[in-house]
C-alpha cells in the first residue's frame, strides 16, 4: 500500500513538468491550390539534404464496385511504366538514385510515398509525375503482376493474421464500401485487366481532390514555382458523383460470430469489436486517451489481465480505427487452442469492468501523460511530417490537432472520461471472428453469439452474415 | 573508376554535413565499468536509453536454450524498489514507453521517453540491474507468454520454422544451432536457479553498454548515471563461448512440411562475422542480390522467369561467423528444385563475369541513404551506435562505414561470392505440404 501511495504523490509532482515539455508544435508550412485543384504543402526541413514527398488521391478501393483489388492493382501498375520511362528504365533509374518511391491504395484513398536525396529531386518528380499522369498499364506486365497477387492471395491463407482483419471488416460494414476487400479476392483479381485499370486510373487519378506534400531540404519558393510549372499540367477531371462511403451502415442487431477453420491452427486468433468512430469525431483525442488505458499500451487493461496476469497470450490489445465516415472498434488477441474460452471469457470480463468500475484519477493521469509523451516522435522525420500533411487534407483537420493536442489532452476530466466510455466503448451485441480449429472450439463459439463456420480458404461475401 | 569514386565522395560529404557527425557522441565509463554513449539532440523534447547487454542465445546450452530471451522478459517482472507490474506502470505514467529485443549475440532493452522524465528512467533500470527479484508465481505466467509468442510465431509464418531447421543442421556444434526462442521442451523446463545465475553472471554493469540519444546534457546524463548505476557492483566477466563450429565439408539438404500453397526455399552458406575484412563487400552484394527492383535475383527470379513470386537475401553483423542466407518462394507452375537452379546460376554468373560499375555505383548510393535513414531518429541513432560498438568494436565505425563501402571494388565482390558461395558449405531448407514426394 505505502508502494503504491507513494508513487502516486510522485506523479502529481511530475505533471506539471511533463506539461512544459510536450510542447510540440507543428513546423510551419504552406499550403495552396493548383489551378486544376491539386493541393500542395510545403514544409522546409533543413536537417538533412533529403526530400520527402506523400501523395494522396481519391482512388482508393471503396470505388473498386464489384472488381475487387481494382484500387489496389492500379496503384501497384503505376511502377510499371510509363513511355518514358518503361519498368526496367523505372526501377534502374530510381534504384541508382537510392530513391524510393512507392504507391498504393488503401480502403479509401490511393497515395505515393517517396524518399530521395534533395539533389536529385528534378528526376524524381519527373518521375512521380509520369506515373500518376502518363502510366502506361503495360499488359505483360500485368499479367506477370497478377500471377503473383493469385500466389500471394493463397499464400495469405497460411497465416490467421493475414486474413482475419478483412473478415472482420466484412462483418462489421456488410455490403457498404468500407466492407471492400483493398487486396481482391482469387475470383476477381482472376478477371481483372489493364482495361480495368485505364478506366479506373483515368476516373480516379485526378488532381481536384488530391493532394501532394514535400518535406524536406528546399527552397519553398523555389520549390513552389517548380511544382506549379509541373503538376499545373495535369489536367483536371470530374469530381467523384456518387459519395459511396455516406451510405448508412447497418448496425448488427445480435452478436454474431464467424468462425473460421484452419484445420492445422494450433492456437486460436481472434477479433472481438463493432462499429466504431469516425476521424472527425469531435471526441477523438479523448477516445485516444480512454483506449489507451483500456487497451492501448502494455499496462493496459487488455494487456495487463490477458498476458501479465494469466499469461494466456504474448499480447492482447484494442484499437480504433477511424476512416472519413466511419470507423471499428476491435480488441485483438491469440492464444494457444484449448485456452479459447478462458481467453474470450477474460476479455469480455475486462470490457464489462471498464464499464462496472469505470477509470479513476490515476489510471487517467497516465494515460494522458503517456499519450503526451510519446506524441512528438511520432512527427520526428520527414517521411512523417509529410504523411500528417496529406492526412490533414484527407480527414479535413489542421495544424490545430498537433498544437492543441497536449491541452486537449489535459483537459479529459474524468467525468468526461466516463461519458466516452459510455459512448463509444461496447459491450453488447458484439461481433467476433475466430480463427481456429473449429472442431476444437466450435461449442465454446456458440456461448457468443450467433455462429457462422466458414473455411480459412473460403472468399470473404459481400455480407458475412 | 576512378569518376565515379569522386563523384561519390561528393555525394557523402553532402549527405553527411548536416547531420551527426562522430564528435557529436560522447563518452563516458562509470567506475564499475558500465560505458555510456551520449548523444545531444533537442529537434523533439524526447530521449531515449538503450540497454546493451553481451548476453543471447550464444550464451546458452542445450537444457536452458531459450533462457535469455525469457530474461528479457523477466527483467520487466519486478526488483526491489518496483514490484512486481510497478517497472512499467511507473514508466508509463511518467510518459515512458519501451521494449526489448533479444538476438542470437544480444539483449537490448529500450525506453523511450520525455526528456523531462529521464530521472524516473534511471532509477527504474538502476532498480531492476541492482536487485532484480525472480518471483516463481511470476516465472511461471511469463512462461506462458513466451510460450504463445513462439506459438504465433510459428502460426503466422512459415519462415519462422524454416530458417530455425536451416540453422539447426548448418551449425552442428556452435549454439547458433537452436533458436533464440528456444526448445518448447526447454521452455517448459526452466528452473529458479538458472534464471539467478544468469542475473548473476550477465546482467552486470560491465556486461552493459548504455546509449542515450535525445533532448539531454551530457552533464545530465552523467549526473543521473552516477546517481542510480554507479552503485551496482561489478561482477566477474562472464565465461567466454569456447565452441568454434568445425568447418563445413558438405551440403546439407533439409525438408520439413507444412500446409503451404507452394515450397519455400532457403539457402544458407556459412559467412564471416562484423569484425571479417570481408563484411562490408558481402554486404554489398547481399544488396546487388536482392536490393530493389533492378537487383540481380529480384529481376531475374520474380519478374523476368517469374520462379518465384519473392525473394531476399540476409546476412547480419554478428559475433561468431554467421550464415548468409538467400529465400524465397516457388512460384506457381514451377517446382522449387528449378527455382533452386535458377539462383545457382545467377550466382555463378558473379562469381565468373562479376558485376559492372554501374551495379556498384547503385548499391553504394542506396547504402549512404540507409545509413542516413538509420540516423534520422534518435531511436536509429541509440540503436546504430550500440550496435557498432559491440558487434564492430567501436561506435566510430559507424562514421567511418561509408567509406569502408566505398573501398569495396567490384573485383572484391567477385572474389567474395567465389569464396563464400560454394556448395560444401550451403545447407539449403524446402518447406512443403506433401514431404513424401
Amino acid at each position: 500500500m505505502k508502494g503504491l501511495q507513494y508513487i502516486t504523490v510522485f506523479c502529481l509532482l511530475l505533471v506539471s513538468t511533463l506539461t512544459t515539455a510536450q510542447d510540440y508544435k507543428l513546423p510551419p508550412y504552406q499550403k495552396f491550390t493548383l489551378k486544376n485543384g491539386l493541393t500542395v504543402y510545403l514544409m522546409e526541413q533543413h536537417e538533412v539534404p533529403m526530400i520527402n514527398v506523400s501523395v494522396v488521391l481519391p482512388a482508393g478501393a471503396i470505388y473498386d464496385g464489384d472488381k475487387a483489388g481494382l484500387a489496389a492493382f492500379t496503384a501497384t501498375a503505376l511502377k510499371h511504366g510509363t513511355q518514358k520511362y518503361p519498368k526496367a528504365k523505372l526501377d534502374e533509374t530510381l534504384d541508382f538514385m537510392g530513391a524510393s518511391v512507392n504507391s498504393y491504395a488503401t480502403k479509401e484513398s490511393a497515395g505515393i510515398s517517396a524518399s530521395f536525396a534533395a539533389k536529385d529531386k528534378q528526376p524524381v518528380f519527373d518521375i512521380i509525375y509520369e506515373l500518376l499522369t502518363q502510366p502506361t498499364f503495360n499488359a505483360e506486365e500485368f499479367a506477370k503482376e497478377k500471377q503473383r497477387a493469385l500466389t500471394r492471395l493463397a499464400q495469405a491463407k497460411e497465416s490467421p493474421r493475414s486474413v482475419i482483419g478483412s473478415q472482420f471488416d466484412k462483418l462489421i460494414y456488410g455490403d457498404h464500401v468500407y466492407g471492400n476487400v483493398t487486396g481482391g479476392t482469387t475470383s476477381s483479381v482472376t478477371v481483372l485487366d489493364v482495361a480495368d485499370l485505364k478506366k479506373f486510373h483515368a476516373a480516379n487519378y485526378v488532381p481536384n481532390g488530391s493532394a501532394i506534400a514535400v518535406v524536406g531540404d528546399f527552397n519553398s519558393k523555389e520549390m513552389k514555382a517548380e511544382l506549379t510549372k509541373l503538376f499545373g499540367n495535369w489536367k483536371k477531371g470530374n469530381s467523384q458523383s456518387t459519395n459511396f462511403a455516406s451510405a448508412p451502415i447497418a448496425t448488427a442487431n445480435e452478436a454474431n460470430v464467424l468462425l473460421i477453420n484452419k484445420e492445422d491452427a494450433k492456437e486460436t486468433t481472434f477479433i472481438i469489436g463493432s462499429k466504431g468512430v469516425s476521424r472527425n469525431n469531435p471526441d477523438f483525442v479523448a477516445i485516444d486517451v480512454v483506449n489507451t488505458l483500456f487497451g492501448g499500451r502494455f499496462t493496459s487493461m487488455l494487456n495487463d489481465e490477458l498476458r501479465v496476469n494469466s499469461g494466456l497470450t504474448y499480447g492482447a490489445r484494442s484499437s480504433f480505427s477511424a476512416l472519413k465516415n466511419s470507423g471499428s472498434f476491435s480488441i485483438s488477441t491469440f492464444t494457444a487452442s484449448n485456452t479459447t474460452e478462458a481467453a474470450i471469457d477474460k476479455a469480455l470480463d475486462v470490457v464489462n469492468k471498464l464499464h462496472t468500475d469505470g477509470v479513476d484519477e490515476q489510471m487517467l493521469t497516465s494515460a494522458k501523460n503517456y499519450v503526451k509523451g510519446q506524441f512528438p516522435p511520432k512527427y520526428e522525420t520527414s517521411g512523417q511530417l509529410a504523411g500528417l500533411l496529406t492526412s490533414m487534407f484527407w480527414y479535413n483537420f489542421n495544424e490545430s490537432y498537433i498544437n492543441n493536442f497536449q491541452k486537449n489532452v489535459d483537459d479529459l476530466t474524468l467525468d468526461k472520461a466516463r461519458e466516452i466510455i459510455k459512448k463509444y466503448f461496447p459491450k453488447d451485441k458484439l461481433q467476433f471472428v475466430l480463427v481456429g480449429k473449429s472442431a476444437d472450439i466450435r461449442k465454446i463459439a456458440e456461448k457468443y453469439g450467433k455462429v457462422k463456420e466458414i473455411q480459412i480458404t473460403d472468399e470473404p461475401k459481400k455480407k458475412a452474415f | 573508376m576512378k569518376r565515379i569514386f569522386l563523384l561519390l565522395t561528393v555525394f557523402v560529404t553532402g549527405l553527411t554535413q548536416a547531420q551527426l557527425k562522430v564528435n557529436d557522441v560522447q563518452s563516458f565509463t562509470l567506475k564499475n565499468g558500465m560505458k555510456f554513449l551520449v548523444v545531444e539532440d533537442f529537434s523533439i523534447p524526447n530521449a531515449n536509453m538503450y540497454l546493451f547487454y553481451k548476453v543471447g542465445s550464444r550464451n546458452e546450452y542445450q537444457g536452458i536454450t531459450g533462457l535469455s530471451h525469457f530474461f528479457e522478459h523477466m527483467m520487466f517482472n519486478g526488483a526491489k524498489k518496483y514490484g512486481p507490474k510497478e517497472f512499467d506502470r511507473v514508466m508509463e505514467l511518467n510518459g515512458g514507453a519501451n521494449n526489448a529485443y533479444t538476438r542470437e549475440d544480444i539483449t537490448a532493452y529500450t525506453n523511450w521517453f520525455p526528456a523531462s522524465s529521464a530521472e524516473v528512467m534511471f532509477d527504474l533500470e538502476g532498480d531492476r540491474i541492482s536487485s532484480l527479484s525472480i518471483d516463481p508465481k511470476m516465472v511461471e505466467s511469463e512462461r506462458g507468454v513466451v510460450i504463445s509468442e513462439r506459438s504465433t510465431g510459428l502460426e503466422n509464418s512459415p519462415w519462422n520454422g524454416l530458417m530455425q531447421g536451416v540453422s539447426g543442421q548448418a551449425f552442428q556444434e556452435h549454439p547458433y544451432h537452436w533458436p533464440v526462442i528456444g526448445y518448447l521442451d526447454d521452455m517448459k523446463n526452466w528452473k529458479q536457479a538458472d534464471l539467478e545465475r544468469y542475473f548473476k553472471t550477465y546482467y552486470a554493469p560491465n556486461n552493459c553498454l548504455v546509449v542515450v540519444s535525445g533532448a539531454m546534457k551530457l552533464a545530465e546524463v552523467k549526473r543521473l548515471a552516477e546517481k542510480y548505476l554507479e552503485p551496482i557492483p561489478a561482477q566477474a566477466a562472464p565465461p567466454a563461448v569456447h565452441i568454434v563450429e568445425p568447418e563445413q565439408t558438405g551440403e546439407r539438404r533439409i525438408e520439413m512440411q507444412k500446409d503451404v500453397t507452394t515450397p519455400y526455399l532457403y539457402i544458407a552458406w556459412k559467412a564471416p562475422n562484423a569484425m571479417d575484412a570481408d563484411y562490408y563487400a558481402l554486404s554489398l552484394l547481399n544488396d546487388i542480390l536482392t536490393g530493389g527492383r533492378s537487383s540481380r535475383l529480384y529481376k531475374s527470379l520474380v519478374d523476368e522467369k517469374q520462379a518465384a513470386t519473392t525473394v531476399f537475401a540476409s546476412y547480419n553483423e554478428s559475433l561468431d561467423p554467421t550464415l548468409f542466407g538467400i529465400a524465397a518462394v516457388t512460384a506457381r507452375g514451377t517446382d522449387v528444385a528449378n527455382l533452386e537452379n535458377v539462383i545457382y546460376t545467377e550466382l555463378e554468373k558473379i562469381k565468373k563475369e562479376g558485376i559492372t560499375a554501374a551495379e556498384l555505383e547503385k548499391v553504394k548510393n542506396a547504402k549512404l541513404i540507409e545509413f542516413y535513414g538509420q540516423v534520422e531518429t534518435i531511436n536509429g541513432k541509440s540503436n546504430n551506435l550500440g550496435t557498432y560498438e559491440i558487434f564492430f568494436g567501436d561506435y566510430k565505425k559507424m562514421f567511418e562505414a561509408p567509406a569502408a563501402y566505398n573501398k569495396v571494388s567490384m573485383d572484391d565482390i567477385k572474389r567474395v561470392a567465389n569464396k563464400y558461395f560454394n556448395k560444401t558449405t550451403r545447407t539449403v531448407g524446402v518447406l512443403k505440404a506433401n514431404t513424401d514426394k
